[in-house]
């Protein structure tokens, strides 16, 4: 199993060095790192800047001294805020990732009740149902969702019983002003969470749905049910233990994508993570956020791709040896 | 947090932290109907100006005015002040300091400041964006290091207790601090990104106030009414919205078109629409904005939307309407582009009820809009726009117009692009005129200045104001105190004197 992540984690760096390259050719083609400088109006500062960042070197020089740097961990100073961009996307990032960590455990275990409930009962009112509210899901923009949320988890019952605050929060992740706690963290969390869930749990459980239904029809499960294995065991021990492929891969990947792909949900509740960062240096362009930034996410996609690769290689042997 | 730094340029920022924690030797107060300088705790006495040669201003410091840390408020933070704007290399704005060739302090309170040419708007100095720094914390260090991500020190009512960036500021009461104490404990800064969720928590209490920008989403849900919340709505801001025309490009050169447009564009229906709800409803006729309302004139109110007009100065140009309805000469249609900030939904309705306007009178206009940073870095320095739509943010009332129409600003190789005169404004008189009121110490003639210049540049049409953005403060019942909105420093100016009633 080590040789096999190794492995694949060898071929990821070459992947990820081409990338960055990319990415950073895109990004210096597109944005000028010097923009909100001419907006002070002080040529003396723009020639300076000029010298100090090497903007009139080749791209590849000036690609490998961004490199080194990055590596080294000097990931440069945001033209934005003139804070440290490292520190900027940890921050960020971390916020992200405790709201995704939270959204993708719900959305799986949720899914997955729902996906294997409707290829047990296939074709019956309740799959039909489920299936019904998986478009549904699927069709909901997060924006208005976030914001159906507030109003009828929060705003309205707050009104209806004279609550001095609403039970649940939807500004940013704790509240400001005095130590965070574990009750005060669930009660930002929540509407966030079920606004970033809604969506997951509609793909992901016709995914683990069709798996399931795959695994059902296989000729072990119906060895297993004419041994008379008991339906449970069939279901939970035979039949989703080989449908958890396609799911850990599909979780995995919609996961890297999630990391930079939260904008509405950290928008509507003013939750300072990854997409909000990114809209707001698109916005001021901010090239020294925005390629770590692109940089970072990218090596997430790479990361979990990987991730799925080794989990489904545990979960299927033969994977391994192919 | 380094306000006078080229990274410093959020308001918001200045609003919540400059204000309540850097001293400045002029604040904005109301006087009667107006906002106008008047020197903050921090002085002895207004300070004293001779006209010269040179120009010279004497600052007479409060000797009771300390720092947080009981240092007092010295001549040698005015002196450090100004001489990290002078010579600093990253400052937002060097405007009047550039000019100062010395600063004496002969005692801890008296400072005497000596300009190389005479400078009117001396009351800027140590005032607005840049107030006094303490140069015993200071005095040798890196400053931009020292205050960027936030500084544990203050000269105001209140002191930065924490700064989460993206998520929030902490203020507590300066304990040290020599005037009125805050009434309240703490107050936090939550900054919020969605408009519809800013107000849901407002609603809800999790906000007890916001101070929302006067965007469509915004005014709609102010219009739909907020139980148990008071809205101030204050038209009198310093944020001045006008079209702004490129008077280089070719169709834009004829003052003549200039004009026509200025009569095609109905101003009352644009304002009535956006901001009528908020009981804003006539548009500007100055480009002083209705902080500098003493400054301004009128001008602008013939341009009021007279089709008539619009052919009658079109075909005395050479003008033609084709089969299209569209003006033409010399085979070239009166085509033009706008241009603002993308996403800026106020501006972008403002964008399509301009462009309807304009076709009606025989212009096609077509809507091409851009990021802000590609808007003011690169398309209004390079020229390559016809008209778009911005706003003149004046901070303080000092009133100033050459930045913006003075042909020396234009922007071009010899100021290596970095003239702020986008307009490209050329009107003969003018020049002199704004430079009067640069440079004369004597009110009458600065008034007599700002009014002949309004005047000029309404003629010519060089541009056309639209309105000025009103600012809109909206606090919980349970907020007490004098709750208002000053233009220049913003909501929270007064916010010592906020409490929490019953």
């Amino acid at each position: 199993m080590l040789r096999f992540a190794v492995r694949r984690l060898l071929y990821s760096l070459p992947v990820l060095l081409v990338g960055s390259f990319l990415l950073f050719w895109a990004v210096r083609t597109v944005f000028d790192p010097l923009l909100k400088l001419r907006q002070v109006r002080d040529p003396e500062l723009i020639a300076r800047e000029t010298e100090r960042l090497g903007l009139n070197d080749g791209i590849f020089t000036q690609y490998w001294r961004w490199l080194s740097g990055f590596m080294s961990g000097d990931w440069g100073v945001s033209s934005r805020t003139s804070g440290s961009v490292r520190p900027m996307i940890g921050s960020a990032l971390t916020v992200t990732l405790e709201l995704l960590v939270w959204g993708v455990v719900f959305a799986t275990l949720a899914a997955v009740l729902i996906g294997v409930w409707s290829a047990v009962r296939q074709y019956s009112f309740s799959d039909h149902a489920l299936t019904g509210l998986a478009y549904v899901g699927l069709a909901l923009p997060a924006f208005w969702f976030g914001l159906i949320l507030i109003q009828f988890l929060a705003v309205w019952p707050q009104q209806a019983l004279g609550w001095d605050k609403p039970l649940f929060f939807f500004i940013g992740l704790s509240s400001p002003g005095q130590d965070p706690t574990f009750v005060d963290t669930a009660r930002h969390m929540v509407l966030p969470v079920l606004t970033l869930t809604v969506g997951l749990v509609a793909v992901w459980s016709r995914f683990t749905r069709a798996s399931m239904l795959d695994a059902l029809s296989s000729d072990y499960v119906r060895t297993a049910r004419a041994k008379g294995v008991p339906p449970r065991r069939v279901v939970v021990n035979h039949a989703l233990r080989n449908a958890w492929g396609p799911l850990v891969t599909v979780v995995a990947l919609d996961s890297a994508l999630l990391i930079g792909g939260l904008l509405v949900t950290e928008q509507v509740f003013s939750i300072p993570g990854m997409g909000r960062l990114f809209l707001d240096s698109l916005l001021a362009g901010d090239v020294f956020v925005l390629l770590p930034w692109m940089v970072i996410t990218g090596a997430a996609v790479i990361i979990l791709n990987l991730v799925a690769d080794i989990t489904y290689g545990v979960l299927d042997p033969r994977v391994r040896v192919a | 947090m380094d306000w006078i730094a080229s990274c410093a340029g959020s308001i918001w920022g200045s609003y919540m932290a400059q204000v309540t924690t850097i001293p400045v030797v002029y604040n904005v107060r109301k006087q009667g109907n107006d906002w106008l300088p008047q020197i903050s705790s921090i002085m002895a006495s207004e300070p004293v100006v001779s006209a010269g040669p040179p120009q010279t201003v004497t600052y007479k410091l409060n000797p009771a005015a300390v720092w947080s840390d009981g240092k007092p408020i010295t001549s040698a933070d005015l002196k450090y002040t100004a001489l990290q704007i002078r010579d600093g290399k990253d400052i937002l704005d060097k405007t009047g300091y550039a000019d100062v060739t010395d600063i004496a302090t002969p005692d801890a309170q008296t400072a005497v400041v000596t300009f190389s040419k005479p400078y009117a708007g001396w009351k800027l100095l140590f005032s607005g964006s840049s107030g006094v720094l303490p140069s015993h914390l200071l005095q040798g260090k890196d400053r931009a290091a020292v205050m960027k991500d936030g500084y544990t020190w203050s000269g105001g009512p209140w002191i930065i207790e924490s700064w989460k960036k993206g998520e929030s500021i902490t203020l507590v009461p300066n304990a040290g601090y020599w005037g009125d104490k805050p009434k309240l404990d703490k107050v936090v800064f939550q900054f919020t990104a969605d408009t519809a969720a800013a107000f849901q928590a407002f609603k809800s209490g999790q906000l007890d106030a916001i101070y929302p920008t006067p965007q469509l989403d915004a005014i709609d849900q102010i219009k739909a009414g907020i139980p148990g919340a008071k809205v101030q709505v204050e038209a009198a801001s310093g944020n001045l919205e006008a079209l702004w025309m490129n008077n280089a490009r070719p169709l834009l050169k004829s003052a003549a078109v200039r004009q026509a447009l200025s009569y095609s564009i109905d101003r009352n229906a644009i304002v009535g629409r956006i901001y009528g709800p908020l009981d804003v409803k006539s548009p500007a006729q100055s480009f002083y904005p209705p902080i500098l309302s003493a400054f301004g004139g009128q001008d602008f109110s013939v341009y009021g939307l007279d089709l008539a007009k619009v052919d009658q100065l079109m075909t005395g140009d050479g003008w033609a309407k084709g089969a299209d309805g569209v003006w033409a000469k010399d085979g070239k249609p009166a085509t033009l582009t706008i241009t603002t900030i993308a996403g800026n939904k106020r501006r972008e309705l403002m964008e399509q009820v301009m462009q309807q306007q304009l076709k009606t009178a025989g212009f096609d206009l077509t809507i091409k809009n851009a990021a802000a940073a590609d808007l003011f870095g690169k398309i209004l320095p390079d020229g390559t726009f016809d008209i778009g739509i911005w706003t003149l943010v004046t901070t303080f009332p000092d009133p100033g117009l050459s930045f913006a129409f003075d042909s020396g600003n234009i922007p071009s190789e010899a100021n290596q692009f970095s003239g702020l005169n986008y307009s490209r404004t050329d009107v003969p008189g003018l020049n002199p005129v704004l430079t009067t009121v640069d440079t004369a110490t004597d009110p009458n003639a600065r008034l007599a200045a700002t009014q002949a210049g309004d005047k000029l540049i309404a003629e010519s049409a060089t541009s056309l104001p639209i309105a000025a953005i009103p600012n809109v403060l909206l606090t919980l019942d349970k907020i007490g105190g004098p709750t208002s909105i000053n233009p220049s420093e913003g909501p929270f100016w007064n916010l010592e004197q906020w409490g929490l009633v019953g």
